[in-house]
C-alpha cells in the first residue's frame, strides 16, 4: 500500500487536468453523431421535411393540415419546417442555404417570385403525376382559375399547384372617401379617375394624410401601373408547350387559347415609352403630394398606418383583410375595387404553392403532400380567416368574409375572370437581380424631374441587361 | 515561458529531494501542455477563421452558385467586378461613407470626452460613459428598424418635431442625400460609444503635471488641448481610428435595413454588393473576388495608418 499510495501522489495537478481534458474530448467525439445526424429535422428517418416560410406558430398552425394528412396517409411522416424570413427573396435564400449545407427539404412553399428560380435549379415536375392521378386531379382544377395554374408552368412543364394567391386590387378608405365627397369608384375607373380621387382627398384632409400610399417592391409596387398601362418592364412572352394540361384540365375554358407552356423574361424593357409613361404619371402623383415617394420594402407599418385612417388608398390583395380587421377596421371602414385602367385593366397577381425539390428522397410521398394539401379539405383547414386569397374559386365567399368584409369581396376572385390577361408577378429565374434592378431605381426616377426619370429608367434598362445576363 | 520554467521545476525539485535533477518526462510535459492549452484556440481559429479566408480566396477563382458544381474560370470574377458599375459605385460609397463616418465618429467622441472628463461630476461621468455606450450593445438591425420609423417622410417623428418649428418634411430615406445622412447618422449614433470609451481611458492617462507644466508656460483653454491633449492622446487616437475605419469599412447592417442601398445606389456599400451576389444572386465566387478586394483594401489601409503613426503619432 505505500507504494501505490506513492504513485497516487505522482499524479500532478497537470495530469489530472490533462486526463480531464482527453476525457472531454473523447466525450465528444464520442457523442458527435448525436450532434451532427437526427437533430436536423427529418434527417435520420423517412420523415417528409416541409419548408414554409413563417414562425413556429406558423407552423403549429399547419399542424391540422399535418394531422389530417396522417390519417390519409399514415405510412408517411410530415416535419414542417418554418422558416423566418423578411420576404420571399430572403426565404429563398435560406432555403438555398440549406441545400448548399446539404439538407435541402423534400418540398418547399414557393410564391410567384420564386417559382422560376425553383423551376430551373431546384425543383421537380408534376406532370408525370397529374397525368397518372388526372381523375383526381379534376375537380381541384375545376375550381382553380387557369391564370393561376400558367403563373406555374415553366418550358412546358407544371412545377406547382397553386394554393393560395393575391391580385394587387385598391384598397380604399371609405371615410376619406366620404369626406372627399366621393362616391364609390367605377369597375372601370380611369388612372385620371384615380388622379381625381386623390385630389379631392388631399383637398378634404391637407395634413397628416396621404392620399396614395405604395411601397418599393415588386408586388404591389410600380409593376400593377406598368400593367396597366399595357407594358412591364421586362419583355414578356411565353414558351410553348403545356397543350397537355389545358387539354386535359381546361378543354372548355374560354380562355384556353390564352394559355401556354409558362411566362418568360428573358429582355428588359425599361426603355418602353409606356414604361416612361406610367413613370411619369406616379411622378406627377410624387410631385404633387398625392402620393408619397415609396421606400423599399415598407410594407410592415402600412396596415397600422391604413387601419389608423390616415391612408387613402393602396395597392393590395386580400391578404390584407384579415390585418385589417385584426387592427379595428369595421366591415364597412374600408373597400376595394379593380386597380384603375389604362390602355387595359390587367392586374398583377402573385401565387404560392408546394414545390417537390428534385432532392427530395421519397418523391412519391411529396406528391401525395402536394395533392393533399390542393384539396377542398386541406385548404379550409389553412385558410379559416381571410388572411390570403384561396386559390380554389368555391372558398372565397360570403362565409369567409362575413366576420371582416370587405363589402365587394367578390373584386378578389372577380379580378381573375374580369380581365383574364392578368398576369403574375414578373419573376425570371434570375428574380433576385431583377428585383434588385427595378427597386434601386424607382424611388429616383419618380422623386426628380423628367431628366432624372429618363436617367433612372436607363439605368434600370442596363442592371436589367446586366441582371438577365447572370446566371440564375 | 522563462517565469514558467523557473518556477514549476522548484515545487518537483522539492518532491525529488534536493539534488535530484527534474525527470525527463516531466520536462517533455512541460514543452507540449501550453500547445495543449492552445490547442483549443488555435483550433478553432483554423476552423472558422483561417479555414473560410483560404477558401474564400479559392473560391473567388471559381464560379458557384451552390447547386451545380464549382467552374473554374481563372481572374474572370475580379474582372467581372471591376467592369459592374454597381460594384464601383458601392466602393466609392463605402469610402465616402467611411471618411465622413468616421470624422464624425471620433471627432464627436472626441470632444464629448473632453468636455465629460473635464467638466463633470465624477457620477456623471459614469452615467454617460454607460449611455454613450448603450447605443453599442443594441442589434444593429433592431436599432435600423426603430430608425426608420423615426424618420419617415410622412409618419416619423422626426418630421414631426421639425413641423412644429416650422420646417417642411424632409424625405430623409427617399433622396440620395437624405438617406446617405440618416445611415451615417445612424451609424455614428450606434458606434460612437466605443470611441469615446477609448478616447475617456487615453484621457486618464495624461498625468495631470503635463497640464500643470502648461498652465505655467501660459496655455489656457483649447490651446492646453491643441499642445498637450491631442499629441499625449494621439496614440490611442491611431487605435481608435484604425478599429473605427476597418469597422466602418464593413458597414452592411444599417443601410440594408435602412434604404436596402438606395435610392439608385446611392448607399449600397461594399459588403451589401458582397452580400446580393452570394446570397441573393448565388455567385460566391464573384461575392469573393470582390471581399478579396475589399479585404486588400482594408489592409492597405491600416497599412498606410500605421506607416503615419510614425510620423504623427506620439509616445510617451
Amino acid at each position: 500500500m505505500p507504494g501505490s499510495y506513492g504513485k497516487l501522489r505522482d499524479i500532478s495537478r497537470r495530469t489530472a487536468l490533462s486526463a480531464l481534458g482527453a476525457g472531454i474530448i473523447g466525450a465528444t467525439v464520442a457523442s458527435w453523431p448525436r450532434l451532427s445526424g437526427t437533430d436536423i429535422p427529418g434527417r435520420g428517418d423517412n420523415s417528409l421535411s416541409i419548408a414554409i416560410m413563417g414562425t413556429a406558430a406558423d407552423a403549429a398552425a399547419r399542424q391540422r393540415v399535418v394531422d389530417a394528412f396522417a390519417r390519409v396517409h399514415p405510412e408517411i411522416r410530415i416535419k414542417v419546417q418554418a422558416i423566418q424570413a423578411v420576404d420571399w427573396k430572403d426565404f429563398f435564400t435560406k432555403i438555398l442555404t440549406m441545400v448548399a449545407a446539404g439538407t435541402p427539404p423534400d418540398v418547399v412553399y414557393v410564391a410567384t417570385e420564386g417559382a422560376q428560380l425553383f423551376a430551373e435549379k431546384l425543383a421537380h415536375p408534376l406532370d408525370e403525376y397529374l397525368r397518372r392521378d388526372a381523375a383526381d386531379m379534376r375537380e381541384y382544377f375545376s375550381d382553380v382559375h387557369p391564370s393561376l395554374v400558367e403563373a406555374f408552368m415553366y418550358k412546358g412543364s407544371l412545377y406547382q399547384l397553386p394554393i393560395d394567391w393575391n391580385a394587387a386590387n385598391m384598397y380604399y378608405n371609405t371615410a376619406a372617401l366620404r369626406q372627399a365627397g366621393l362616391d364609390r369608384p367605377a369597375d372601370d375607373w380611369t388612372h385620371l379617375d384615380f388622379r381625381a380621387t386623390l385630389a379631392a382627398m388631399r383637398k378634404a384632409r391637407p395634413s397628416d394624410f396621404t392620399p396614395y400610399y405604395w411601397t418599393n417592391r415588386l408586388f404591389g409596387g410600380v409593376v400593377p401601373w406598368l400593367y396597366a398601362n399595357d407594358t412591364s418592364f421586362l419583355k414578356e412572352t411565353k414558351a410553348p408547350g403545356g397543350t397537355w394540361l389545358w387539354d386535359t384540365f381546361y378543354a372548355s375554358d374560354p380562355s384556353k387559347s390564352l394559355r401556354s407552356g409558362g411566362y418568360q423574361w428573358l429582355e428588359p424593357n425599361a426603355d418602353d415609352p409606356r414604361v416612361f409613361e406610367s413613370f411619369d404619371y406616379l411622378r406627377g402623383l410624387v410631385k404633387d403630394g398625392l402620393g408619397v415617394r415609396p421606400e423599399e420594402g415598407g410594407g410592415s407599418s402600412l396596415i397600422g398606418l391604413f387601419a389608423s385612417n390616415r391612408i387613402g388608398t393602396t395597392p393590395a390583395g386580400g391578404y390584407w383583410v384579415q390585418g385589417l380587421h385584426e387592427a379595428g377596421m369595421g366591415e364597412n371602414d374600408f373597400d376595394v375595387q379593380f386597380f384603375p385602367r389604362w390602355r387595359s385593366q390587367r392586374h398583377q397577381f402573385g401565387t404560392a404553392g408546394y414545390a417537390i425539390m428534385k432532392t427530395a428522397k421519397d418523391k412519391d410521398a411529396a406528391w401525395e403532400w402536394v395533392k393533399y394539401t390542393a384539396s377542398l379539405d386541406a385548404m379550409r383547414l389553412v385558410f379559416p380567416t381571410p388572411n390570403t386569397t384561396p386559390s380554389r374559386r368555391s372558398m372565397v365567399n360570403e362565409q369567409l368574409y362575413a366576420k371582416t368584409g370587405p363589402k365587394h369581396w367578390k373584386v378578389f376572385y372577380d379580378t381573375l375572370d374580369r380581365f383574364p390577361t392578368t398576369g403574375p408577378i414578373p419573376a425570371p429565374a434570375q428574380q433576385a437581380a431583377v428585383e434588385t434592378a427595378l427597386m434601386k431605381n424607382v424611388s429616383l426616377a419618380v422623386s426628380g424631374d423628367e431628366r432624372q426619370l429618363k436617367q433612372a429608367l436607363d439605368s434600370m434598362q442596363r442592371d436589367l441587361e446586366l441582371a438577365l445576363r447572370r446566371h440564375a | 515561458m522563462t517565469a514558467q520554467t523557473t518556477a514549476l521545476p522548484s515545487k518537483r525539485r522539492q518532491a525529488a529531494g534536493p539534488g535530484h535533477p527534474v525527470s525527463i518526462p516531466g520536462r517533455e510535459r512541460q514543452r507540449w501542455l501550453p500547445w495543449a492549452f492552445l490547442a483549443p484556440t488555435i483550433l478553432g481559429m483554423g476552423l472558422f477563421t483561417l479555414l473560410p479566408i483560404v477558401a474564400s480566396v479559392l473560391l473567388a477563382f471559381f464560379r458557384w452558385d451552390i447547386i451545380s458544381a464549382p467552374q473554374f474560370v481563372g481572374l474572370d470574377n475580379f474582372v467581372e467586378a471591376a467592369q459592374d458599375p454597381t460594384v464601383r459605385v458601392s466602393f466609392v460609397n463605402t469610402l465616402v461613407f467611411v471618411a465622413l463616418a468616421v470624422s464624425l465618429q471620433l471627432g464627436l467622441a472626441l470632444a464629448l470626452a473632453i468636455l465629460i472628463q473635464e467638466r463633470l461630476p465624477s457620477w456623471l461621468r459614469v452615467f454617460f460613459r454607460s449611455a454613450f455606450f448603450f447605443p453599442l450593445i443594441l442589434s444593429a438591425a433592431s436599432v435600423s428598424i426603430f430608425m426608420r420609423y423615426l424618420f419617415n417622410e410622412q409618419f416619423g417623428v422626426v418630421n414631426w418635431l421639425l413641423s412644429l418649428v416650422g420646417i417642411p418634411a424632409v424625405p430623409w430615406l427617399t433622396t440620395p442625400t437624405g438617406s446617405a445622412a440618416v445611415v451615417i447618422l445612424v451609424y455614428v449614433w450606434q458606434n460612437f460609444g466605443f470611441s469615446f470609451l477609448l478616447f475617456i481611458g487615453g484621457l486618464a492617462s495624461i498625468p495631470v503635471e503635463t497640464y500643470e507644466a502648461a498652465s505655467l508656460d501660459g496655455a489656457t483653454g483649447w490651446r492646453k488641448h491643441l499642445h498637450v491633449t491631442l499629441p499625449l492622446l494621439s496614440p490611442t487616437t491611431l487605435v481608435a481610428s484604425v478599429m473605427a475605419i476597418i469597422n466602418a469599412l464593413q458597414v452592411f447592417d444599417q443601410p440594408y435595413v435602412l434604404t436596402r442601398g438606395g435610392p439608385g445606389d446611392s448607399t449600397r456599400t461594399a459588403v451589401m454588393v458582397i452580400f446580393e451576389s452570394a446570397f441573393q444572386r448565388l455567385e460566391f465566387g464573384q461575392a469573393s473576388a470582390i471581399g478579396v478586394i475589399l479585404t486588400l483594401i482594408i489592409m492597405a489601409i491600416t497599412a498606410a495608418q500605421f506607416r503615419l503613426s510614425k510620423r504623427f503619432v506620439f509616445y510617451q
